[in-house]
């Protein structure tokens, strides 16, 4: 299914949508836009471990990994990044094909903007798992992954650039600049040499990207360890 | 009067189905009013000539085009709901119920239309205050083919859910047809880029085509002509609403009367 979504959205609204950009806004929309949609693709696919955990909650699986010989932390690190890994494997060929529609690339650039992107999918995933563990309930879980997909992607840069968010409005302008889409959007894009012109240093979107990690791997930690026991899931 | 009876209490078993999934549809309007206050308010800096220069901007353009994405989505979910009763075999209990397979088969393409009707007017009047109102009778006319385009798109996922055995095939199968029918129409963008794309070669001529009988173009385009003065408006707007609606609907009725009784 998402990979259908991924190649509709290149071959038909990427290839027309450019079409319709004016040229000196954004000289390439359609490579810029096959940037981002990477991105989006990896961040659906690395949130996916929070429905998981539910149904693992309604099997009583959950239980079984609680018994297990490790740690609560051992357990929550282990799953964020296996979260993220297989999201990147799941994404890998469709990442493949982004790579192949928008050509040329320097490799120590793009090794380092996929060692980000690794990053990154780790985050989504302990943030998808803290916020499954805080809710406890599928059903608010399910709206606020749509509540947050819907903003959380619009109000970045990976459909347009930060300088039209901006002058779009100010105040999406602001959220755009510290999401992490924009920082993965950025470094992926900064990889594969689309937005070289631009992004002038990437150690701005690499840094956002390692606190975002940081932030959702430790604070997923301390969260899952509270919120883990006594059971509670609807 | 009987007859009318066994098709409201289809209906109204829909209707109570349809609100148990309030959350989802929260999600579901967050995530188009998005699209229309975010993307499109963006994307108002980013289009050129050829939306600027008939549209006033991005926005005006694309709202028409939401509501009929939020009426396509919803008016989809019934066969959702089909495909999970077949499943679990509550279709035996539907058929069990004292009314002919005539009526259920037509309370549930006409649920599927009315609910995709109910979540699609919140979207189609922000459309309306911030486009424009049309007048009385194009309101007339907008509704009357939203409602057409409604009934063949629940009749078209209707006959996707009984066809399919498994949700991954009829996810697949939805996901084929929502962004094929999404992404090749005037939704967002308009026909005249497509056909230019076909012109210059860079788009095959038969989804060109495609395009221009879609009837998500049809819907969009009539409202924008209303609404807006252009595209100018034609028959054939309606008319391919009105071929699809008919096909969709008789197809669904048939395909849910015999492939229910077979399983």
């Amino acid at each position: 299914m998402r990979a259908i979504w991924f190649v509709s959205q290149i071959a038909l609204f990427g290839l027309i949508a450019s079409r319709m950009i004016n040229m000196s806004e954004v000289p390439d929309y359609f490579r810029y836009y096959v940037g981002g949609l990477s991105v989006m693709t990896l961040y659906s696919a690395a949130m996916f471990i929070g429905f998981d955990l539910y149904e693992e909650a309604e099997h009583g699986v959950f239980e079984y990994m609680l018994s297990l010989p490790v740690s609560r932390r051992q357990l929550v690190l282990g799953r964020s990044i296996g979260g993220g890994l297989r999201a990147f494997i799941y994404v890998g060929p469709l990442i493949g094909v982004s790579l192949y529609v928008i050509g040329a690339i320097s490799p120590l650039n793009f090794l380092v903007s996929l060692l980000a992107l690794f990053l990154f999918a780790f985050g989504v995933s302990g943030m998808s798992i803290t916020l499954a563990v805080i809710i406890k309930s599928s059903d608010r879980f399910d709206v606020l992954m749509g509540v947050l997909d819907a903003l959380i992607v619009r109000l970045s840069t990976a459909m347009y650039p930060i300088g039209i968010v901006q002058m779009a409005n100010p105040f999406y302008g602001e959220i755009a600049n510290f999401n992490p889409i924009t920082y993965a959007a950025d470094m992926f894009r900064w990889g594969t040499g689309i937005e070289s012109m631009t992004l002038a240093n990437p150690l701005l979107p690499l840094m956002g990207i390692i606190m975002f990690f940081g932030f959702f791997t430790l604070v997923g930690v301390v969260i899952y360890d509270k919120r883990i026991e006594g059971g509670g899931w609807q | 009067m009987a007859i009318t009876g066994a098709i409201i209490n289809v209906v109204e078993h829909d209707f109570q189905n349809f609100f148990r999934y309030k959350w989802w549809l929260v999600g579901l309007i967050s995530m188009n009013l998005a699209d229309l206050f975010i993307m499109a308010v963006v994307y108002n800096y980013m289009v050129g000539a050829a939306v600027t220069s008939v549209y006033k901007n991005y926005f005006t353009f694309f709202a028409p085009g939401l509501a009929v994405t939020g009426l396509f989505a919803s008016a989809f979910m019934i066969g959702r709901e089909i495909n999970m009763e077949m499943r679990r075999e509550v279709h035996h209990y539907m058929l069990s119920l004292p009314m002919t397979r005539a009526q259920l088969a037509i309370g549930r393409v006409l649920s599927g239309g009315l609910r995709g009707m109910l979540y699609m007017s919140p979207l189609l009047l922000t459309c309306f205050i911030f486009v424009g109102f049309p007048s009385i009778l194009q309101f007339l006319a907008i509704i009357a083919i939203l409602f057409l385009l409604a009934l063949g798109i629940s009749g078209l996922s209707i006959a996707i859910a009984v066809s399919t055995t498994s949700l991954e095939k009829f996810i697949t199968a939805r996901g084929l047809v929502y962004y094929t029918l999404f992404f090749c129409s005037s939704v967002f963008y308009p026909l005249s880029l497509i056909q230019d794309l076909g012109r210059d070669g860079k788009f095959p001529a038969i989804l060109v085509s495609f395009a221009e009988i879609n009837p998500l173009s049809g819907a969009s385009d009539m409202i924008r002509s209303f609404l807006i003065g252009y595209p100018a408006f034609n028959f054939n707007m309606v008319l391919n609403v009105l071929i699809f609606s008919v096909v969709f609907t008789l197809s669904a009725a048939f395909a849910y009367i015999k492939i229910i009784q077979r399983k």
